[in-house]
């Protein structure tokens, strides 16, 4: 393994775990993290959520397998976790956010680890549970979400150096902005057909004509 | 080398008797002019044996009263099978009643007129018919207004017309489509355009009240578009209006059931008890409203259309689509039991079906374009199916193992069998067994019983290991840590 995957990384990752203030500060000034450990822990986080949607147990999971692909979320996961780090770093680079494009990489992706974590307990769990303590089940996951959401929220903030309040402001116009990476991406790609096809029809006539 | 050419002949011989006996197998299945299908738990179509299967057409060309034939049946609208087993037939547009027997192969008799006062009077358009316990027979007599009551020798004995209530409008016409009397003569009327429900009359011919309103649902968008709206655009929407009951039958113990079209698709048959609210069951895939996958194009696509509805037996009731002509059975618990019938030209198959009736263990469907009863009997699924859910309304699930188990090896995805099974091992206390089948039938909730108790088993079983195990944990756990400790002050000394 690289430097991106030494030990100290790894052990610094679960120290920003357990104290995510600290640990996202020291990512910010000192380069404490890794961004390839970050999307390899949103690539086991699509992992997990896959096999919680396979795997859980009967009980609790009403899933139709049919209509998992793996593959397919982790292509979504891997582009929802590529356009919120857009969104707001283009956000923050406006708004006096001090973090790099790196440092949000890092704070999303160790974010995701509680949740990985709980999912795959849960999974496991799902296994020896009846009807009437499916709350247990929906408590580990809700604990492991609400960790993870509050874990991003205090990575965005540190690594900005914003306020409470300022962190949520720019959370809120992220997802503004990401609406409308959305719409522009769907608006290039639309152009792009018609340039294609209009290139296409071009060949085709000169096929016929020739 | 002889050997050689006897082997081959001898597999020459055999390949052909494999290929005619199968061969004939497969086309007798291909004979069924429809397809048989059920829905599973994930409301994918999965394709089941024939639960039914054609068994004669009845026409009224083939009839003949007192030597003389009786002549073809011209839109006949309602079938009803008396409590003597005989079956009456609303022969609409020949404006008489006919009795055939229960074979269904002679006319016991015709009823074409009747004395009303001194002089004799005759029928228009009878579209609904019904017979009560009495042996009376309650006519819908539709284009003369009225609700004609006749016993065993069509002696007049009530006429029901004009109802009188604060409750119906001024202008109300009444215009009785099917009826039904209950074990106590009260009289069901459905009447067209009346919305309000299922008119009751009493054993007197005294309206009543109505029954089973059909509550109209506007969601809370259609409620802000209307609230938007202008009055003139208010004017052009559709009206919210419910709508009618189409079909109407009546259990021994009393409850009515009717069926209706739901533009949904969810609910398209209501049981309604004695105080007209709805308390029928709608299953796991919370619908009672016949196919659940109704895309496509043309007439052919959109939800089922129910016309008729027939209380079978042991809670088990028959729905008559005529979007499809499929005829939907389901249980007391709404599970839908099995799905066969469709619309076309061949024998076996409807054109504008209108009743249905069970009679005798055959399901008869009444097509009034072709002015035809055809017969349908019963197949080993079928029959099947029908006694284990018999078996299970009586409480008796037990005994349906052997059943479920010999319906599964037809239909092997059958989830009804698989749950059937599931349930008698549960209580059989074989739980492993009732994991196995109640998580085929996807019954989660049984599962959970099961999966509960095997636990609990499994846990009692080893909870000398389970302890001894904990105990070995905390002790191995209190040494390392006391050996770290101890390590630690040497290193920092």
């Amino acid at each position: 393994m690289g430097k991106s995957f030494s030990k100290d990384k790894w052990s610094y990752m679960f120290y920003t775990i357990a104290h995510p203030m600290d640990g996202y500060y020291w990512i910010r000034h000192r380069d404490r993290g890794s961004v390839p450990l970050a999307i390899f822990m949103v690539f086991l986080f699509s992992c997990s959520f896959t096999a919680n949607r396979l795997l859980a147990g009967f009980v609790v999971n009403d899933i139709d397998p049919r209509g998992v692909d793996s593959l397919y979320e982790l292509m979504g996961v891997l582009a929802f976790y590529l356009l919120i780090c857009v969104s707001n770093w283009s956000v923050t680079c406006l708004m006096n956010g001090e973090g790099r494009m790196k440092d949000i990489a890092i704070a999303v992706g160790y974010g995701t680890v509680p949740m990985t974590v709980t999912f795959i307990l849960a999974t496991v769990l799902s296994q020896f549970l009846a009807d009437d303590e499916q709350a247990f089940y929906g408590l580990l996951i809700g604990v492991g979400v609400a960790y993870g959401v509050i874990m991003i929220l205090m990575g965005i903030m540190q690594v900005h150096n914003y306020t409470l309040g300022k962190t949520l402001t720019t959370l809120f116009i992220t997802v503004l902005a990401a609406f409308i990476l959305i719409f522009l991406v769907l608006l290039l790609s639309n152009l792009l057909g018609m340039v294609w096809n209009f290139f296409r029809s071009i060949y085709t006539e000169l096929i016929f004509r020739i | 080398m002889r050997k050689m050419k006897v082997k081959k002949l001898l597999s020459l011989v055999l390949a052909l008797v494999i290929l005619l006996t199968t061969g004939g197998r497969v086309a007798a299945a291909d004979e069924l002019p429809y397809d048989t299908y059920n829905y599973d738990y994930r409301e994918y179509i999965h394709y089941t044996p024939a639960a039914y299967i054609p068994e004669k057409t009845i026409r009224g060309l083939d009839l003949s009263f007192n030597g003389e034939p009786i002549g073809a049946f011209k839109t006949p609208q309602d079938m009803c099978l008396a409590p003597d087993g005989t079956i009456y037939i609303a022969d609409t547009g020949n404006n008489r009643i006919v009795v055939l027997d229960n074979a269904m192969k002679n006319v016991r008799h015709i009823i074409t007129t009747f004395k009303n006062g001194e002089k004799d009077d005759t029928f228009k358009s009878p579209y609904g018919v019904a017979v009560s316990e009495k042996g009376w027979v309650y006519i819908a007599d539709q284009k003369n207004k009225r609700v004609v009551v006749l016993d065993e020798t069509d002696t007049l004995m009530q006429i029901i017309d004009n109802p009188q209530s604060e409750s119906l409008a001024d202008n109300f016409i009444f215009n009785p489509m099917k009826v039904v009397v209950d074990y106590a003569d009260r009289v069901y009327v459905i009447a067209q355009n009346m919305f309000e429900g299922v008119m009751v009359f009493e054993s007197n011919g005294q309206f009543s009240n109505f029954f089973g309103t059909i509550e109209v649902s506007i969601s809370l968008w259609e409620k802000f578009w209307r609230r938007i709206a202008t009055k003139e655009e208010r004017s052009n929407q559709r009206l919210y209006i419910p709508t009618e009951f189409t079909g109407i039958d009546i259990d021994p113990e009393g409850f009515v059931y009717a069926s209706n079209i739901d533009a949904n698709g969810i609910q398209g048959v209501r049981r309604l008890n004695p105080r007209g609210e709805d308390v029928i069951k709608k299953g796991q895939n919370e619908n009672v409203g016949g196919d659940l996958v109704t895309g496509g194009n043309g007439d052919y696509a959109g939800p089922s259309q129910f016309t008729d509805v027939v209380y079978r037996d042991k809670g088990i009731y028959s729905c008559l689509d005529r979007k499809r002509g499929r005829i939907f059975t389901y249980d007391h618990e709404g599970n839908l039991l099995y799905i066969f019938g469709g619309l076309g030209t061949q024998e076996g198959t409807f054109t504008l079906p209108v009743a249905v009736e069970d009679i005798g263990g055959r399901i008869t469907v009444l097509d009034a374009t072709k002015g035809e009863i055809l017969c349908f009997v019963e197949t080993e699924y079928g029959r099947l199916i029908n006694e284990a859910v018999g078996l299970r309304y009586d409480g008796d699930e037990a005994d349906a193992v052997a059943l479920w188990q010999r319906v599964l090896e037809l239909d092997e995805n059958n989830e009804l069998a698989n749950t059937g099974i599931g349930k008698a091992y549960l209580t059989a206390g074989d739980y492993e067994k009732a994991m196995y089948y109640l998580e085929l039938g996807m019954a989660r909730e049984y599962y959970s019983i099961a999966y509960k108790r095997y636990r609990n088993a499994i846990l009692s079983e080893n909870v000398g290991y389970v302890l001894t195990g904990v105990l070995v944990l905390l002790a191995g756990g209190l040494t390392v840590k006391m050996i770290r400790k101890k390590r630690r002050k040497g290193a920092v000394e």
